[in-house]
């Protein structure tokens, strides 16, 4: 599914998305009735003044200056920059670039994940480790870093024999996607090598990376 | 490892003290020296003094290396051989005058009339060559150290089989599995300009056969986990070539200080490996080992 809200340069990027297991927990849906907040970006959202601070708004921390509780947020993400969001502990993702040659540096996806009563972002980027053409993909959470650390994640990529898998620790939201993205704390991947976990039958020089993974609850 | 069992299992500890150098290992040759009862060393060779220092007067100044015609040497008469002598942009390295085209044809006389021991001496060669022959010998000589035959070019250790024997296992971490031999590779380089550590497995063995076994290696502390599987490749490739190919497990060098814990100054990576058989199944798109794309 295009995603016309992404940098104009990545329009070609596509995930296809397959839904594993059913939800565990329901989505907590009460009103919270609180002031209204309105971004230079003239988004409005609501702010509970008894909870913790807003958080900013997880999609592409720079160009969106929006900020908002939790709840706030995930309609924001939905509403305003159409992002996806999928039930469930386990996911499985494709990403499909007919050129990945000519993805640019700082590329990205977000995908919203639900699970647990609540809510995570995983992202997937195109960058440049000094030169050198890879991708990352690694998951936020969206809430606070104390509670951030009750969860872990896997990501798993795999194809022709080969299976490259990380665990980790989800990072609060409070930390921006570029922080995360820079400390590499995610499945990082050669562009070489996700080109041999492309490969098929034809001779196509497309990118076509399945990422699988799940979340679960530690403690 | 000597483990007959349904898996084999081990973990290696890599840190800063292991000698990792880019590219490759590379040590020291050794030779092993037969013990030498009499002290007096050109007696025990069976040299006469003036063949020591004829010998020694054939030794470039700036590389040491024997110098073979044609041999240079400057307006003082200091000598210089050809190689050295392309380099250093028409200055003596002995006392900077201009260095012309003088060719010492004397020394060049002498080195004819000079017999010399192989090298392979102390390793039991009693032969005696001519200056100008020896280095021929010295390459097929029968007494001479074998090298390290595992990765061949890219490690330089030469010597006897049992000195190999413990070289294979301590330094290139052979592990002996299914009636096989496998060898864990562990490497710092440069992926572009960033620095990577990378660490794969390679089975003695030729293509066909290592495709029967599979491997995984795992790093990781403080929550987080770094798995990579694969088919361990053959020792017919080259280590360069699996490196390059990117065909095992990469870490950034800041990840593999993480893992490291401490003040992340230091590198000290516990690295775990398992080696199993792969069980035979079909209908997996790319084969599952049956048809591999090109790792080039």
């Amino acid at each position: 599914m295009n995603s016309s809200e992404m940098e104009p340069r990545i329009n070609h990027l596509q995930i296809e998305s397959q839904v594993h297991e059913l939800l565990d927990y329901p989505v907590c849906t009460n009103q919270i009735t609180s002031t209204i907040y309105q971004c230079s970006n003239d988004y409005t959202g609501e702010v509970n003044n008894d909870k913790e601070k807003p958080y900013n708004c997880p999609y592409s921390g720079s160009k969106c200056t929006a900020t908002g509780d939790i709840r706030w947020l995930l309609q924001h993400l939905r509403n305003d920059h159409h992002v996806e969001m999928h039930d469930g502990r386990s996911f499985s993702h494709r990403y499909v670039h007919h050129n990945p040659k000519h993805l640019h540096h700082a590329t990205w996806m977000l995908t919203l994940l639900d699970c647990y009563g609540r809510q995570f972002c995983l992202y997937f980027e195109a960058f440049h480790l000094k030169k050198t053409p890879m991708y990352i993909a690694y998951m936020q959470f969206m809430g606070d870093e104390k509670e951030a650390t009750s969860f872990s994640y896997t990501l798993e990529i795999s194809g022709h024999g080969r299976k490259m898998t990380w665990q980790g620790v989800p990072r609060s939201i409070r930390d921006s996607h570029k922080t995360v993205r820079d400390s590499q704390d995610g499945l990082i991947i050669t562009r070489k090598l996700a080109m041999f976990f492309s490969a098929d039958n034809t001779n196509s020089k497309e990118l076509k990376l399945k990422i699988s993974g799940r979340i679960w609850r530690e403690h | 490892m000597d483990l007959d069992s349904m898996d084999c299992t081990s973990t290696i500890d890599v840190s800063d003290d292991e000698e990792i150098h880019q590219d490759c290992h590379s040590y020291a040759s050794v030779s092993k020296h037969h013990s030498n009862n009499n002290t007096n060393p050109n007696a025990a060779s069976g040299l006469l003094p003036t063949t020591t220092s004829v010998h020694e007067l054939l030794e470039c100044p700036v590389c040491t290396n024997s110098m073979y015609p044609p041999i240079h040497q400057c307006q003082s008469g200091h000598t210089l051989c050809s190689t050295c002598k392309n380099r250093v942009h028409n200055r003596c390295p002995t006392c900077r005058q201009e260095l012309g085209d003088i060719r010492c044809l004397a020394l060049e006389k002498v080195a004819e009339s000079l017999e010399l021991p192989c090298k392979y001496m102390s390793l039991g060669c009693p032969e005696i060559f001519p200056y100008y022959s020896k280095l021929n010998h010295e390459t097929v000589c029968d007494f001479r150290p074998y090298s390290c035959p595992y990765a061949g070019s890219d490690c330089s250790v030469m010597g006897d089989i049992p000195f190999l024997v413990a070289h294979l296992r301590d330094d290139h971490k052979v592990f002996y599995c299914y009636g096989e031999y496998f060898c864990l590779h562990f490497e710092a380089f440069q992926l572009g300009m960033a620095p990577v550590y990378m660490a794969f497995l390679r089975f003695m063995g030729d293509e066909t056969e290592a495709r029967n076994y599979n491997y995984s290696l795992e790093v990781g502390g403080y929550g987080r986990k770094l798995i990579w599987e694969g088919t361990p490749r053959s020792v017919r490739d080259s280590h360069r070539k699996v490196r390059d190919s990117h065909d095992g497990l990469i870490i950034q060098r800041n990840m593999a200080l993480f893992f490291s814990g401490g003040d992340r100054k230091e590198l000290k990576l516990r690295v775990t490996g398992r080696i199993w058989k792969e069980q035979q199944h079909s209908g997996e798109a790319g084969g599952g080992g049956a048809c591999i794309p090109n790792l080039s």
